[in-house]
């Protein structure tokens, strides 16, 4: 087992290196000029050219791919052109509101597929299990901004429900720092009122988001269960008189839920094409957001991080989950 | 895993889906099946006629009739320049198709004929394939497909490039893993024995192999395709006002939620169930071809 | 046998739903079990036998699997209909099951040790560390060695006789009235099988359990067995006392079964199979199903298929509870010769526009 992490970890490595040759070279096509950006449309042509030389924007690309890898392994992820602030803060202020808002969209949208997904393989071939068939499809067809924005307006506006921007309420004080993600430093250190603000700045768009995932998840599961309702040690436990919870918790769900851990790793993938649109609708300051703004102020550094860790978290986490998978399968950690 | 539900299927003979009777038994066989064929149906003949029969209403602006509701003059309402929705709807479906074809059609040939060569050739060949492949994989398709639009500068037909470099390396991968299973198969090694060459074995078991299940990914990848579309159009990097997208029309629309709810409605409503139709028909395919693909094929959304 | 049986199964009826019809299991079998009584019942595939024995368990898939008839007395109570809740009482404590393949029959990810305890913690009230206990006592009596340290082990880590009796362990925890073993045995190596269904013997006798014994092996019917019950097709076909059966069989079947195992001392001599395959349990059975195989086939039966009935004794057998369902029972000297011996007889034919595929089987 420890072999094949390794052979994994250096996989990582060699991905990560290959993103960062990648979004390098892609970053640097991007139409624009970022020297232009930074100084301001009246700029003189001296200023220009200083603000060249400062961030070698006029030095040959190699030596600039160069510069940023000596840079990337020191950890300076370079200065943001828009923030003006290095990037690495930038990535630290921003990664905690996106992680908190995935974790609130996977729980939404994991848990809702588990109930549906035993309700459809229960009742297998019948009209139930082919609605809920049709409510996990609608949940990958529906465009996430198109839900974003619907319910925006109808449980925000028309409703007034819930808050339709931010992390806050405007002038709101975030809770002192301990992790970043606000509901869980407001429950640490006692604000529990800006906790709770924060998770109903949270609900809509982990809403929004948590539909892919619920149609994602439901038919792997179900799949997932009906193939291990069948197999012969359920009716081994049906014969030893267990009781229907035990069967179910015990001996059918742990194992159908196996497969559909590494699962997990995808609805990573999904939920990070979401949060890029959902946080730009509902103006939620997390990475997606900083990206767009990113990508549209052609922001060299903040783009080439952004996408460095949006690539790396993704490599990680399926590589966690593989791992994962591995270790609770005793067939394998027991060879 | 992938690879062994490949062999399976390669294993099995396609289910006899010829002609008008296979699609009868094939809508026959679940009302799900039967939805898809509709909402398909209906789309793809929207697609077609529809810009015949409404000409250029889609483009004929009236300022005398801005945002409109719903009525039998304009059955979608009318949006912020007067135009009717309708028309425009209908035309965005004709651009949402012919980019879904056009995605999947550039995909899926390049994609396959790469995977076909490295899993043929074997060697260093599918290595850097495979590593390739790998990049692709290392991040994710929505935020990918951005990222190359950006780069393009933005366009429909840019976006349509994007999506598809985003989606071949599954095509190469499918395809690889169906010509390193069928290499080993036993009439293959009985073919070589007596003097035909792999490349030629293996281009003629592969259309009875690969066929169906590139064709099953091709129906679920067109739903994604169009998703894609939209929402790249919706950020900007895609099809450009005026052009009747529905991405686009929708980022046209935020403005006026509250005043004409049918101009961000229609297009969304639309564009959700032709992807649910698409959606519907690729997994119905694909339980109708071959149940053993679940795990195989790509799923859930870009 | 004193008193009433402890299982009576009467005329049951088992049918499955599938894609492609329904399927006739089970056909009409009617058997009984007495307390503490080993009963055999033997059949090749297809014959109905687990069927039989996963309706006595009320653990027939479902929906697809259905009885469509007959009832199953368990201590006097008809076991069909019986609710759910109420069949998870008597699972696993008053009749339980050993099945035939234990690896796949034991769940991978759960060590042994926590699916004995949990049987016994299903059904009493008992604490952890007493379950713990008494199923490091449950391995030691079915003779796994360093029980303890067993408890925390996974099914992969043990070896098929010793998996087989976890199996047995954790079906005899609660002392149940009955047990069904189907085909307890059949996967295992040659070597272990003998000594596993000594341990099931063993322990079925010491507690006082009441065995029906599921398999395709005569072998182990004769030497397990007080009373076989022979099944072909969904019915049951003869049922007598082990000796009597070995010695005195009257249904063309069962002489055909017992002729075709060869003896030690057949050595240079042909094997003699039963000719023809058993018929396709998607049609409704009509008449006898032996019928196209049968050399002592009358024309009554390819019209109907004859009651289980007792047999005429006093041929060197007692014909004290045997019953053979044939219209045309063997007698006594035709036994070895494995045909009939009436000057003269010709097996009936298959009445005109009887199917074409019965007519094509050649009988013995």
């Amino acid at each position: 087992m420890g072999r094949l992490a390794l052979r994994r970890l250096f996989f990582v490595l060699f991905v990560v290196w290959g993103v960062t040759l990648i979004t390098f070279f892609l970053s640097r096509v991007v139409p624009g000029d970022p020297a232009r950006l930074i100084a301001g449309p009246r700029a003189s042509a001296a200023a220009l050219a200083h603000i060249r030389a400062t961030y070698g924007l006029d030095e040959p690309l190699l030596q600039q791919y160069l510069r940023y890898m000596s840079d990337l392994l020191h950890g300076d992820l370079g200065i943001s052109f828009m923030t003006r602030r290095p990037v690495t803060q930038d990535l630290r202020t921003y990664f905690p509101a996106t992680i908190e808002l995935t974790v609130l969209a996977l729980i939404l949208g994991v848990v809702p597929a588990i109930l549906a997904a035993m309700l459809a393989a229960r009742r297998r071939a019948s009209g139930v299990d082919q609605t809920v068939e049709l409510t996990a499809v609608a949940g990958v067809s529906i465009p996430a901004f198109w839900l974003a924005l619907l319910l925006q307006y109808l449980v925000g506006v028309k409703l007034g429900w819930l808050p339709i921007t931010g992390r806050l309420a405007a002038g709101a004080t975030p809770p002192p720092r301990l992790t970043g993600m606000y509901t869980v430093d407001g429950l640490l250190t006692g604000h529990l009122g800006t906790s709770v603000s924060a998770f109903e700045h949270m609900l809509l768009p982990a809403i929004a988001l948590a539909a892919g995932v619920y149609g994602l998840m439901t038919r792997i599961v179900r799949a997932s269960l009906l193939e291990v309702t069948g197999e012969d040690y359920v009716r081994t436990a049906e014969a030893k008189g267990l009781s229907r919870s035990r069967v179910m918790l015990r001996h059918i769900l742990r194992n159908a839920m196996l497969p559909a851990v590494t699962i997990l790793g995808l609805e990573f993938g999904v939920l990070a094409g979401g949060v890029f649109v959902v946080e730009y609708i509902f103006a939620f300051p997390g990475i997606g957001q900083y990206a767009f703004n990113a990508f549209a102020a052609s922001d060299y550094n903040a783009i080439m991080g952004v996408t460095l860790l949006v690539a790396i978290m993704y490599t990680l986490t399926n590589l966690v989950v593989d791992l994962v998978y591995l270790y609770l399968d005793p067939r394998i950690r027991y060879a | 895993m992938m690879e062994e539900a490949a062999v399976s299927a390669a294993a099995a003979p396609p289910r006899a889906a010829s002609g008008l009777r296979g699609v009868w038994a094939f809508v026959r066989a679940s009302w799900l099946n039967a939805l898809a064929v509709a909402i398909v149906s209906i789309v793809v003949l929207l697609a077609l006629v529809g810009p015949l029969l409404l000409g250029s209403k889609a483009n004929t602006a009236d300022f005398a009739d801005i945002l409109r509701g719903p009525s039998s003059a304009h059955w979608m309402g009318t949006d912020n320049v007067g135009r009717d929705l309708f028309a425009r709807v209908v035309a965005g479906a004709r651009i949402s198709l012919a980019s879904a074809a056009l995605i999947v059609l550039l995909a899926a040939p390049f994609g396959c004929a790469l995977g076909i060569l490295a899993g043929t050739i074997g060697g260093w060949v599918d290595e850097v394939l495979m590593r390739l492949t790998d990049l692709f994989f290392a991040f994710p398709a929505f935020v990918l497909a951005a990222a190359i639009a950006a780069t393009l500068g933005p366009s429909l037909q840019h976006t349509i490039i994007a999506v598809a470099i985003v989606y071949w390396p599954w095509y190469a991968r499918l395809a690889r893993s169906q010509v390193l299973t069928l290499r080993e198969r036993e009439f293959v090694l009985a073919a070589r024995v007596s003097g035909s060459s792999t490349l030629g074995i293996v281009a003629r078991h592969m259309v009875r192999n690969v066929l169906p299940i590139v064709a099953i990914q091709m129906s679920a990848d067109a739903g994604n395709a169009i998703l894609s579309i939209s929402a790249l159009s919706f950020l900007g990097l895609g099809a450009q006002p005026p052009t009747p997208e529905w991405g686009t029309m929708m980022a046209g629309a935020q403005d006026y939620l509250q005043t004409a709810w049918w101009f961000l409605t229609f297009p969304g409503l639309t564009l959700t169930f032709t992807v649910l139709g698409f959606n519907l028909l690729g997994d119905g395919l694909r339980d109708w071809i071959d149940p053993r693909l679940r795990g195989v094929l790509r799923g859930g959304r870009v | 046998m004193t008193g009433e049986p402890l299982l009576s199964v009467l005329d049951l009826v088992v049918r499955f739903d599938t894609p492609q019809g329904e399927v006739h299991a089970v056909n009409g079998v009617s058997l009984d079990v007495g307390a503490g009584e080993t009963v055999g019942l033997v059949g090749e595939s297809g014959s109905g036998k687990s069927v039989t024995s996963l309706a006595v368990m009320g653990l027939l898939p479902s929906p697809a699997g259905r009885v469509a008839s007959g009832r199953i007395l368990f201590d006097g109570k008809d076991v069909i209909g019986l609710p759910e809740r109420d069949l998870r009482k008597l699972r696993g404590k008053d009749i339980s099951m050993v099945f035939q393949d234990p690896m796949s029959s034991l769940n991978p990810v759960i060590t042994i040790g926590e699916q004995v305890t949990e049987i016994l913690r299903a059904h009493e009230q008992i604490g952890k560390a007493d379950a713990r206990t008494r199923a490091a006592d449950l391995l030691r009596q079915v003779g796994i060695p360093n029980a303890e340290e067993q408890l925390d082990r996974f099914p992969h880590q043990f070896s098929g006789g010793m998996r087989q009796r976890v199996m047995i362990a954790m079906a005899l925890a609660l002392h149940p009235r009955l047990l069904i073993a189907d085909e307890p045995t059949t996967a295992l190596d040659v070597t272990i099988q003998a000594q596993v269904l000594e341990l099931l013997v063993a322990l079925t006798r010491d507690l006082g359990t009441a065995l029906l014994l599921i398999s395709h092996d005569l072998g182990i019917m004769a030497r397990v067995a007080q009373r076989i019950a022979v099944m072909y097709a969904g019915f049951v076909m003869e049922t007598a006392s082990t000796t009597e059966l070995f010695a005195d069989p009257r249904h063309p079947y069962t002489v055909g079964l017992l002729n075709s195992v060869p003896a030690i001392d057949d050595r240079g001599k042909e094997l003699r199979p039963i000719e023809g395959a058993p018929p396709d349990l998607e049609d409704a059975p009509v008449g006898c199903p032996f019928a196209p195989r049968c050399a002592w086939r009358v024309e009554a039966c390819w019209t109907t298929m004859p009651p289980l009935q007792p047999v005429a004794g006093g041929r060197g057998g007692t014909g004290i509870d045997h019953a053979a369902a044939c219209h045309n029972p063997v007698t006594a000297e035709e036994v070895r010769g494995a045909a009939p011996l009436r000057p003269g007889f010709v097996p009936a034919p298959p009445p005109s526009g009887a199917t074409a595929a019965a007519a094509s089987e050649e009988p013995l």
